[in-house]
């Protein structure tokens, strides 16, 4: 019965400092919305809108924030969109086609963005 | 045979008070072998805690639930038809859905479906077979499932409170697993069974070191879907 009382005590003490270390960082992927004092140069403005069930590609230019909305033809769960550029995530529900999302310059590349379900697929493509 | 004597059983020796264990076992296992892969590779990995910790946290947690309540199935062996199809499903089940939810976080749902299929039809197939094809059956339908579940519920959470749903995913399943152990027991008594099988620790060791390092690899080196890359 000691025995069994050791272990017990000591999964807790183990999955209290596990957890302690594990859980303290918080994540890095974290909903973002840029603040707009953050935004630097010229915003370009991107309208987003549906090819079949997935996004049409969009074609931004490198170095400039960006201002994402999605007009009338995204439908469903395609109007929650989410990126995830370099650990961080940006994410909005544009529930319609005056919400907007920002995004913070970009290097060249090209970011592929999908729903938030994962459905639907995009590419957003800077050069 | 109510719920107070089986949590009393865990202070007393037999199949019942083993189990507390190999709790034990399976967390100190996977813990060190994080940590010695930590400090010779996993550290140099940029945001590596903030990035995996979480999960791999649950998913070491979720391994020791999952092998507690193999090891009690495997101590009696051989059950009643009905008993052995909850055993299939309960275990494959939330062997596939846990893996499932936690790489599936990761690495997308191609990752997360595979492996979690894979453990939970194998831990469910393996676990089901205490009551012949019924119980195989059913443990490979739910494993599938569940990882099947488990990668999409995380994908589909993923830009809604992932991590909180993590955790009530993890609370539910130890709560079902603790039910399926309390069956287990009800079971063992009412018909008097007697053990039939002893696991030594090394059974615990060698799971729990498989699966953490498969896991650990998957979510840090493993193919990802275009969305985690």
């Amino acid at each position: 019965m000691a025995k069994n009382i050791f272990y017990i005590v000591s999964i807790f003490v183990l999955i209290i400092i596990a957890g302690f270390i594990f859980l303290k960082g918080g994540a890095v992927q974290e909903n973002t919305n840029i603040q707009p004092g953050i935004i630097q140069g010229e915003t370009q403005k991107v309208v987003l809108s549906q090819e079949d069930l997935n996004y049409k590609d969009v074609i931004v230019k490198n170095g400039q924030p960006i201002l994402l909305s999605a007009d009338g033809s995204v439908n469903g769960c395609l109007r929650s969109v989410v990126f995830n550029i370099e650990g961080r995530r940006y994410s909005k529900y544009l529930r319609t086609t005056e919400d907007t999302l920002q995004l913070p310059a970009l290097k060249k590349g090209t970011y592929t963005f999908s729903c938030s379900m994962g459905m639907g697929y995009g590419k957003l493509i800077v050069e | 045979m109510s719920v107070k004597q089986f949590v009393k059983e865990f202070h007393n020796g037999g199949v019942e008070g083993e189990l507390v264990k190999t709790v034990f076992v399976s967390i100190v296992t996977s813990f060190v072998l994080l940590a010695i892969l930590y400090f010779l590779k996993l550290r140099y990995i940029e945001n590596f805690i903030p990035k995996y910790g979480f999960f791999l946290f649950f998913a070491i947690l979720s391994y020791s639930l999952i092998l507690l309540s193999v090891k009690h199935v495997r101590a009696y062996k051989e059950f009643a038809c009905m008993s052995g199809m909850m055993i299939g499903m309960t275990i494959g089940t939330i062997s596939g859905l846990l893996p499932a939810f936690f790489i599936g976080s990761t690495n997308g749902m191609f990752v997360g479906i595979t492996f979690g299929a894979v453990t939970g039809i194998f831990f469910g197939a393996w676990n089901g077979k205490c009551c012949g094809i019924m119980g195989v059956m059913e443990g490979i339908m739910a494993g599938f499932m569940g990882g099947l579940m488990g990668a999409m519920t995380a994908l589909m959470t993923f830009n809604d409170n992932l991590r909180a749903t993590g955790v009530i995913v993890f609370i539910i399943s130890a709560l079902i697993l603790f039910g399926l152990n309390y069956m287990i027991y009800k079971e063992a008594r009412e018909t008097e069974m007697q053990r039939k099988h002893k696991d030594d620790e090394f059974f615990t060791i060698f799971w729990s070191f498989l699966l953490t390092a498969i896991t650990i690899w998957l979510m840090v080196f493993g193919p990802r879907s275009v969305l985690f890359q």
